[in-house]
């Protein structure tokens, strides 16, 4: 009876030992991903930060003014060219269209 | 097996078997318990072992900032100043196996650097010198690809300004070891060192941008030294613009030296001129001194001492107030000041903000200017802008209390979060505000104001023209010329200030420098082009004089009531 234990305990003990070993390769594994992960995410985000800064220099007013009146044409909007709703619905009985189209092309 | 535990031992042996058996047991139920307690842990730490979860969403969380310093944003977030990771190039000169041909490389890559200065540096036989400072991530890669042994990168950070020039005076800049020196960078450094959430400042950079370009105009038009122009939003006092020319690019400090680096709109103090007659009227209807049909005899320069107070646009009349506004009457002004008196005058000037230094956000603040003897001849020269020295962003934080109602609210760079306005302190009655947005209106469809109209916004202000005290006497040729006006003037939202310093008339303004000719007009187009900007629908059917029959049929007709 004795041996047949000793024999169950050994067998237990060796599965355990592999499952223990095999369990902590697997966790260093994981944390070395874990870390090239953080170090990723770390650099994705300076990358993400240097963009933002990039992407507000590419957005200066001033550029992208300079820019839209070369290449687009356009101009700031007028005062003129805003409208309500209702206004547009009017321009159809031609009353102010006259005046928009003046104020557009007086810009250019 | 039963065979053998049947055979009867006895004596001696049976009970050295006996006590054998019972030490087995009781070991063989220790190591048990100990299992038992083991594998209840085990089963504890796997099944049930919340608590080592968090660990690791910890860790991820806590992932250092990527820069020591936060961001400034402007109010709609975009970023007005950062820091960015930097690498600065140094070597040790006793690894470096060919100088001559490290050198050589090095100045194709960052061709900033010049030969002979790198060979100097390479043979100096030291074991570290700096090359070059702050590269960008494409030198440092190029640097990294010539392979030379020998050199390496120290890790640091640069504060960048990626809208360069435009709100340089309201950003200021830092050393080169991230210490605010100048601007919001010195008034927060300590707030931006290590703060999680970017510091988010109430301008707005597209209006910030209009502003300047329209300043930058006039300078170049008008030949003026220097500029100033600020937009603050009357309900909150946060300043949506502000602008001081000559100005700087905070990317490179040297720029900063000398006039370019004076902030014209809160460290310059001016005889502001008669921009000041709105708070003179203010408080002469609010003290109930005068009424708006009242008026005073305008015909006789005032000669007090050794003084003459004489006006600009004469009209050698009987004045009501709104005409004494709409001229630009000296006379007019020094007389109601001397009505109201030079206590209560003092009074109102405090309490609009004006004797003591602006509360904005920024190191450079100029106190203002005044007599300590606040005796008849002050009072009437302070009631026109002589006399008394303030900065324009005090101009406009005043201007904002008489249109919004009458409650003066500190001015601020910070962003206004939550729907209620600040609190404020009641300065004047909302009936006196009331009859100065109509009288301001009046300034410029009838006024001295025309070139500040912006079709459909109803702008109303008021021009100021003072000539500059050079050692102790008026010059003639040097003048201070701004218009403080406010739109729409119905609803007023916005306070608009430009100020010109020392512009020369042209030939387009009939040789005139006055506020009228050359500051009016940029308030005007200021106004014209951040309306639609901000969404706001001109006014088109209500836009004409007609728009104040109230103030409109009283001029020289004394005894009209209108009222």
């Amino acid at each position: 009876m004795i041996r047949h234990t000793t024999l169950l305990f050994l067998l237990v003990a060796g599965a355990l030992s592999v499952a223990l070993f095999s369990i902590k390769y697997k966790v260093q594994d994981l944390e070395q991903e874990l870390a090239f992960l953080n170090k990723s995410i770390y650099q994705e985000r300076q990358s993400i930060h240097v963009l933002k800064a990039e992407w507000s220099f590419l957005n200066n007013p001033e550029r992208l003014g300079s820019l839209a009146r070369r290449h687009l044409h356009m101009g700031p909007v007028l005062p003129a060219q805003l409208a309500t709703l209702e206004e547009v619905g009017s321009l159809q009985d031609g009353i102010s269209i006259a005046s928009l189209s003046t104020a557009a092309e007086a810009r250019q | 097996m039963m065979q053998r535990s049947s055979v009867h031992l006895e004596g001696d042996i049976k009970q050295a078997l006996e006590t054998g058996r019972n030490r087995l047991l009781v070991t063989g139920v220790v190591f048990m318990i100990a299992f038992v307690a083991i594998s209840a842990r085990l089963v504890d730490l796997t099944v049930f072992g919340p608590p080592s979860r968090p660990l690791i969403a910890h860790v991820a969380a806590a992932a250092p900032n990527v820069v020591s310093r936060s961001d400034i944003v402007d109010r709609n977030g975009v970023i007005l100043a950062t820091s960015l990771p930097s690498a600065s190039l140094f070597a040790d000169p006793r690894e470096i196996m060919n100088a001559a041909e490290a050198a050589a490389k090095l100045v194709k890559v960052l061709p900033d650097l010049t030969y002979s200065e790198i060979l100097a540096k390479l043979d100096s036989g030291s074991r570290f010198v700096w090359l070059s400072r702050n590269l960008t991530p494409n030198q440092q890669y190029q640097v990294n690809r010539l392979g030379i042994p020998g050199l390496a990168f120290r890790h640091g950070e640069r504060r960048v300004y990626p809208q360069g020039r435009e709100a340089a005076h309201i950003l200021g800049l830092t050393d080169i070891d991230g210490n605010g020196i100048a601007g919001i960078e010195k008034h927060f450094s300590d707030a931006l060192k290590n703060a999680a959430q970017p510091l988010q400042l109430s301008i707005d950079i597209r209006i910030q941008s209009l502003l300047r370009q329209q300043l930058m105009d006039s300078v170049a038009e008008f030949k003026a030294r220097g500029a100033a122009g600020a937009i603050v939003d009357v309900q909150t006092g946060e300043v949506m613009a502000m602008v001081s020319l000559p100005d700087f690019d905070p990317n490179q400090p040297s720029s900063m030296r000398g006039d370019a680096g004076f902030n014209r709109v809160t460290k310059g103090v001016y005889e502001m001129g008669s921009t000041f007659k709105l708070f003179t009227t203010a408080m002469a209807l609010d003290s109930n001194t005068i009424g708006l049909k009242d008026g005073y005899d305008t015909s006789k320069p005032i000669r007090i001492a050794r003084f003459t107070i004489n006006d600009y646009h004469g009209k050698n009349r009987w004045l009501s107030v709104s005409e004494i506004l709409k001229y630009s009457s000296n006379i007019g002004s020094a007389k109601m000041a001397m009505d109201v008196g030079a206590k209560a005058q003092r009074f109102y000037l405090d309490h609009l903000g004006l004797l003591h230094p602006s509360e904005i956000e920024l190191p450079e603040i100029g106190i203002p200017q005044y007599p300590q003897r606040w005796g008849d001849i002050s009072t009437m020269t302070i009631s026109y802008g002589h006399g008394l020295a303030v900065s324009p962003l005090q101009m406009a934080g005043a201007t904002a209390a008489l249109v919004n109602g009458g409650i003066r609210r500190p001015v601020s760079l910070l962003k206004h979060r939550g729907m209620e306005a600040p609190e404020g302190e009641r300065v004047l009655t909302t009936g006196t505000s009331d009859k100065m947005r109509d009288l301001m209106r009046l300034v410029v469809t009838d006024g001295t104001g025309k070139n500040a109209n912006a079709a459909g916004y109803q702008v109303g202000g008021k021009t100021g023209t003072a000539e500059k005290q050079v050692g102790g006497q008026y010059a003639k040729k040097a003048l201070i010329s701004s218009f403080v006006g406010a739109f729409p003037m119905n609803d007023p939202r916005y306070v608009v200030i430009a100020m010109l310093d020392e512009p020369k008339g042209t030939k387009r303004t009939f040789n005139y420098a006055t506020g009228g000719w050359v500051a009016a007009p940029i308030v005007g187009r200021t106004i014209a082009a951040m309306g639609p900007l901000l969404g706001m629908l001109p006014n088109r059917q209500n836009d004409g004089k007609d728009a104040l029959p109230r103030l409109a049929s009283i001029s020289g007709a004394r005894h009209l009531e209108t009222f």
